[in-house]
């Protein structure tokens, strides 16, 4: 009952997505009119759809490649700090990472183009949270075993610090046009409003203790590391006042700031569809390709130079005419001014983390006459089209550019239609996170009202602590299904 | 057809959903989390000549310098300081007998500790000391109330003799390695 009550919830509140940034459920899954969100030339059924407004709510998923929440805190037994040393310390690698993405629908709308119905226009407007951090393995293992011991000798690597995230609202406008019965092509249009926005630039260093040329250890650092923010300086200030009033200023700023008072950036979406035989189908779509200029609030750090210390040094004769008591206070001085922390508030381009799918899809097993609300008028052309077989099979990738290079996943699937009203797929990824991924997506038509849910990485909930990966989407759409 | 998927498919969705399972977690084990690094760094290191030590005269100090040491009383380090080391290597190659003394002062001038060596000339092999300071060891109240160092070094000997050795000098090297608590 309390599923049934929060899916009512979930209906009220309209569509809520809760899903990591590779969508591959609803990747192709044409029925479902937010497939247009992941490929603009995703063949297109209706004559019109709505997406059920979200009047509140918020969604969220969170993922990791390395140790999981029950890696660390099972009740086994086992001394935690010990936990942390082997799983995270020396368990980890830079190369995993935390990362969470949430995404609301605020609205999503689509209509065919009434003296061209090969055109379906769409547009809406959606938020994104997207936050990745990379895990900062020597960082992590100089605090916590230091740099004496058996780390004599041992080079910390300064780059390991890598981390990116933003908030964004996307206001968008896509065509998605039927070139002929076998191509369709589609573009999207994005304005990208920025909430806030942080990123480290190619951080490069080095910290490492040795055996000294002079004295016993020789300490060396080499620092090139940076860290851009922006909109982030202006949420920390009304957090750290004292007013009372922090609730009312926080949503104000954000208010402006999600209704284009922010940064400002330009992107867009392409994708097709082309189906090769009656029974095989390619796609492929590139998503957020674009930028965003952040002028406002900008305040952006840096350590950068390089150093060597032996402790205090003192040679005689030569530095008598050098002595004095601040020798101590002297050294430290040189060192900060040989590796300086700056501030700034240059304005900087942040680029928006690219996404690439595609995908081949297999047809077959005949199905019967399509119906009146079959969700196939523009593009049914009987046997010709890819709705008329009730099973298909096939295989996706998705890539994603991410601060370490491209993230990547393959997915194999399989989808079953029964009917106009029921379609089902079913999906084994394969990413970083994990190689255990079952997904299954539903869609359901009754009438004019559409309903989807999509979850992933099915395993998990055995045990959902440890889990390396969650994610839910569904929501309600009205609609209208082509007459021509 | 719709019959024989509809429920089987909203049953499995309904059992992932409903009867997922979440091992019970023990959150309070982060209180348990023993954070300890050690931090090596070198301290000081001093080398003079011979000519210099013989330029000073017999029996007299040829160095002496009180030299301000916060780091050990700064807030944190005072605070967090479990056990530390230092290191001391003595190489005397003149061909003179010297003394070197390293004492640690409070902030009023008081001597906290003194490390004194008594360093035989050459040929005299590299000599080395570990002095360890927590448990076991000297107070490690000695470290974290120590603002300043003051060094001597004194000639016990002549002012005219010269070691056969290439580039005779007296060499003090020293290090410390410190185990805070973070965690």
């Amino acid at each position: 009952m309390k599923i049934c009550r929060y899916l009512l919830l979930a209906a009220l509140f309209g569509a809520i997505t809760l899903h990591g940034q590779n969508k591959q459920l609803l990747y192709d899954f044409y029925e479902i009119p937010q497939s247009l969100l992941v490929n603009p030339g995703v063949k297109t059924l209706e004559k019109w759809h709505v997406g059920v407004p979200v009047l509140s709510g918020l969604s969220f998923q969170a993922g990791t490649s390395g140790v999981t929440v029950n890696d660390l805190f099972a009740n086994d037994g086992i001394d935690f700090t010990t936990k942390v040393r082997e799983r995270l310390i020396d368990g980890m690698s830079k190369r995993d990472d935390f990362s969470t993405t949430s995404q609301i629908d605020g609205f999503n709308i689509g209509f065919r183009g009434k003296n061209r119905p090969d055109d379906y226009y769409s547009f809406g407007m959606y938020g994104e949270t997207d936050i990745i951090v990379y895990w900062p393995k020597d960082l992590a293992a100089l605090a916590f075993e230091g740099n004496g011991g058996a780390n004599i000798g041992r080079s910390f690597d300064l780059g390991d610090l890598s981390l990116r995230g933003e908030m964004v609202n996307v206001a968008h406008f896509g065509v998605n046009r039927k070139i002929s019965n076998t191509l369709t092509i589609g573009a999207r249009a994005k304005v990208y409003s920025s909430i806030f926005q942080f990123q480290t630039i190619q951080n490069f260093g080095s910290f490492r203790t040795s055996q000294g040329q002079d004295n016993i250890f020789t300490t060396s650092i080499t620092a090139d590391m940076k860290l851009q923010t922006s909109g982030v300086e202006g949420i920390v200030d009304i957090l750290e006042e004292d007013t009372g009033t922090t609730q009312r200023d926080l949503a104000k700023l954000f208010m402006k700031r999600v209704l284009f008072g922010g940064n400002l950036g330009l992107g867009f979406d392409a994708g097709f569809t082309h189906q090769l035989n009656p029974q095989t189908t390619i796609t492929g779509s590139v998503l957020d390709v674009g930028f965003i200029h952040n002028s406002k609030d900008v305040r952006n750090y840096t350590v950068s130079g390089n150093a060597s210390n032996e402790g205090i040094t003192v040679f005689l004769p030569e530095d008598i005419p050098n002595l004095n008591n601040n020798l101590w206070e002297d050294l430290v001085d040189e060192l900060e001014e040989a590796i300086p922390y700056e501030e700034n508030d240059k304005s900087y381009i942040s680029f928006r983390p690219v996404k690439v799918y595609g995908s081949i899809r297999y047809n077959f097993g005949e199905g019967s006459v399509f119906d009146e609300n079959c969700g196939c008028g523009i593009n049914a052309q009987g046997g010709q089209n890819d709705a008329f077989y009730r099973n298909s099979v096939g295989g996706q990738l998705f890539f994603m550019k991410r601060p370490r290079g491209v993230q990547a996943a393959v997915t194999g699937f399989f989808q079953k239609r029964l009917g106009s009203g029921f379609s089902f797929k079913t999906t084994y990824t394969a990413d970083k996170y994990s190689l255990t991924n079952i997904g299954l997506g539903l869609n359901l038509q009754m009438g004019p009202v559409n309903f989807y849910i999509l979850g992933d990485n099915l395993l998990g909930y055995q045990n959902i602590p440890d889990s390396h990966y969650a994610s839910l989407q569904f929501g309600f759409n009205i609609i209208s299904w082509n007459d021509n | 057809m719709r019959r024989l998927f509809i429920p089987p498919t909203l049953a499995v969705i309904i059992f992932f959903l409903a009867f997922s399972c979440a091992e019970k977690q023990d959150f309070n084990q982060f209180d348990d989390l023993s954070i300890t690094p050690t931090v090596a760094s070198s301290l000081f290191y001093l080398e003079s000549e011979e000519q210099h030590i013989n330029a000073v005269g017999d029996l007299n100090n040829f160095y002496s310098q009180i030299v301000n040491f916060e780091a050990f009383n700064e807030q944190f380090v005072a605070e967090n300081l479990l056990e530390g080391t230092i290191t001391y290597e003595i190489e005397n190659t003149t061909s003179k007998e010297l003394s070197i003394t390293i004492e640690f002062l409070d902030e009023t001038g008081n001597v906290l500790d003194a490390q004194v060596f008594d360093v035989d000339p050459t040929p005299a092999p590299l000599f080395s000391l570990e002095v360890f300071y927590g448990p076991g060891g000297k107070n490690i109240d000695i470290l974290t109330t120590t603002s300043a160092l003051r060094i001597s070094a004194n000639n016990l000997g002549d002012s005219t003799s010269v070691s056969t050795l290439p580039e005779p000098k007296l060499i003090l090297r020293s290090a410390g390695e410190f185990t805070f608590r973070l965690k």
